[in-house]
């Protein structure tokens, strides 16, 4: 652990909606500069809200972080304006393969890029292009037409585009057929690596998730129970038999086993 | 044939006046997803502060029409933030009846401050009657018609082209993405309407111009709209060519059914057009999604 001051500091981070249903309970998580972490964890787990929570976007569902603090390069971000998050370089990747659909994908790219003023529109097209050739030829297309993997490399693709130190990835590989989505992390992590830009990923897929992190959260109903590297995450039992499938001694568990040993296995306790 | 080519030319014309109309709910509804049925009594309100600015106060229209542009678009700014800002998120059939509220209540004011008398509009443009050939074209609705062919161009091109376009391009596809892009939703909906405002207030000035201004010049708002509901309500260039489609075959409509209907089916037909629309084709022609039933 280095003693640079995290990039992005979540601090028993509190979530309600609509006032009455807690969703996130005192979540605490740290994302390095220039780091990969992954929030992994079930479904309702409340991963999402984790990250709306950061990006500014939860009061746009009637949600509120009610106790706790998120810092972000030095600066309180707690319940901030999306817009302000968006310009201080923390963008967001929503699920849901949210492109906008009417327009072209080089559109798209140029309206990820509209709020910068020092842009040199030719110079950041060949650099997303780089990362994601595949674009190159589709870039007249209209983005509502492109395949799922296409649309998903256009929004990561649309993120680059504002130049973020710190990228919140939901979901990219929901629904990718498992080539797609194992070539879409490896260009994820070749981004971070390019550009020294952090990025929390939240996934389902924690295998493909932990292949390339630093560092891994499990979630549970809106707590965090388990954190630590990549090496320590694969190697503890609990993680190993919930989320990969796998017991120590290597043979796959069944789905049902699990669900049993996970009912009688209490997170902390 | 003569006869029907320029029963045609005028319908064009006129048809394009409709789509000028139909712009401004266009260019409101993709930011807000509103459709404002009072938009015609906006229409009015930019007739009357033309009026006030170059009859009453005498200032030149170079002065005149600017102001009367830039208070119609502030007029929309300020109904969004009284209005329509404190209902977002409310269901639609709330926003539609205070759309409709809001068209009584403007009505209303018209009345209050200008009086119910009906009174000469400046002439903005040019009138007269241009000769072409056989044809004979009303110079007031042609140069309109240009200037709306030529806006419906320029504001195509601003909303692909240009940053602040493709932020509103953005909102018009959805409010959260946008959001999540460090996108104002807020500031695009004041621009939307500030823009829709100003259109509706040209409006006025193409269709009133050198005529009679009264309360019944509100009435284009209700044509408008089945023409913005056939081109497609997300769609800038479907406002301009649904607005020649429903000006054609109003313009038929009164030269041959007319005379055999007791002059019942021009006015019938945008509203029997919109009818169809929404049986068969609910998003319109050029539009984006079956739009939500109220």
């Amino acid at each position: 652990m280095s003693a640079d001051p995290p990039l992005l500091e979540l601090r028993n981070v509190d979530v309600v909606f609509n006032g009455v249903i807690q969703v996130l309970r005192g979540a605490s998580l740290t994302v390095p500069a220039g780091a990969v972490v992954a929030l992994l964890g079930a479904n309702g787990a409340g991963k999402t809200t984790a990250l709306r929570a950061v990006s500014g976007l939860l009061a746009t569902e009637q949600g509120r972080v009610t106790a706790g603090h998120i810092g972000y390069a030095g600066a309180d971000i707690t319940n901030a304006d999306p817009c302000a998050i968006v310009a201080r370089g923390l963008v967001q990747v929503l699920d849901g393969r949210r492109v906008l659909a009417h327009l072209s994908v080089a559109q798209n790219l140029r309206a990820g890029a509209h709020f910068r003023r020092d842009f040199d529109e030719p110079a950041e097209l060949a650099r997303v292009l780089g990362y994601f050739p595949a674009l190159e030829r589709l870039m007249r297309r209209t983005a509502g037409y492109l395949s799922g993997g296409e649309m998903q490399m256009l929004l990561v693709g649309r993120a680059l585009m504002a130049r973020p130190r710190l990228m919140l990835l939901d979901e990219p590989s929901m629904g990718l057929a498992p080539r797609i989505a194992q070539e879409l992390f490896a260009t994820i992590r070749r981004i971070n690596r390019a550009e020294g830009m952090a990025i929390l990923l939240v996934e389902q897929n924690a295998a493909a998730a932990l292949e390339i992190c630093d560092h891994g959260y499990v979630m549970e109903t809106g707590r965090v129970v388990l954190h630590g590297d990549r090496a320590a995450l694969l190697a503890n039992e609990d993680m190993r038999a919930f989320y990969l499938g796998l017991s120590l001694t290597q043979a796959r568990r069944s789905y049902r086993e699990v669900k049993h040993y996970k009912r009688r296995k209490r997170w902390l306790g | 044939m003569i006869e029907l080519a320029q029963t045609t030319i005028g319908g064009v014309l006129t048809g394009l006046v409709y789509g000028l109309v139909a712009l401004s709910f266009v260019v409101i509804y993709r930011a807000a997803r509103i459709v404002n049925v009072a938009q015609g009594q906006l229409v009015l309100v930019g007739a009357f502060l033309l009026w006030t600015a170059a009859s009453a106060l005498g200032l030149p229209l170079w002065l005149a029409v600017p102001a009367a542009l830039a208070g119609t678009g502030l007029l929309g700014v300020v109904l969004e933030r009284l209005v329509f800002r404190p209902l977002v998120g409310q269901s639609g059939f709330t926003i539609v009846l205070a759309t409709i509220a809001l068209l009584v209540l403007l009505q209303g004011l018209v009345q209050l401050l200008w009086g119910a008398e009906t009174r000469p509009f400046p002439a903005v443009l040019p009138s007269g009657s241009l000769h072409l050939g056989p044809f004979r074209l009303n110079r007031t609705l042609l140069l309109g018609g240009v200037l709306t062919v030529l806006l419906t161009e320029v504001l195509h091109w601003f909303f692909l082209h240009t940053r602040e376009g493709l932020r509103l391009a953005a909102v018009a596809e959805d409010h959260f993405t946008a959001l999540s892009m460090g996108i104002s939703v807020r500031r695009a909906t004041t621009i939307a309407w500030l823009l829709g405002g100003a259109l509706a207030c040209l409006a006025a000035m193409v269709l009133l111009s050198g005529r009679l201004l009264g309360a019944s010049a509100a009435g284009i708002g209700f044509v408008a709209l089945p023409v913005a509901l056939l081109g497609g309500l997300e769609s800038v260039r479907g406002a301009a060519l649904a607005g020649v489609i429903v000006g054609v075959g109003e313009a038929l409509a009164s030269a041959y059914l007319d005379p055999l209907t007791n002059g019942a089916m021009s006015p019938i037909f945008p509203f029997a057009l919109m009818v169809i629309v929404l049986l068969i084709r609910p998003q319109g022609l050029f539009g984006w999604r079956v739009i939500e039933r109220l």
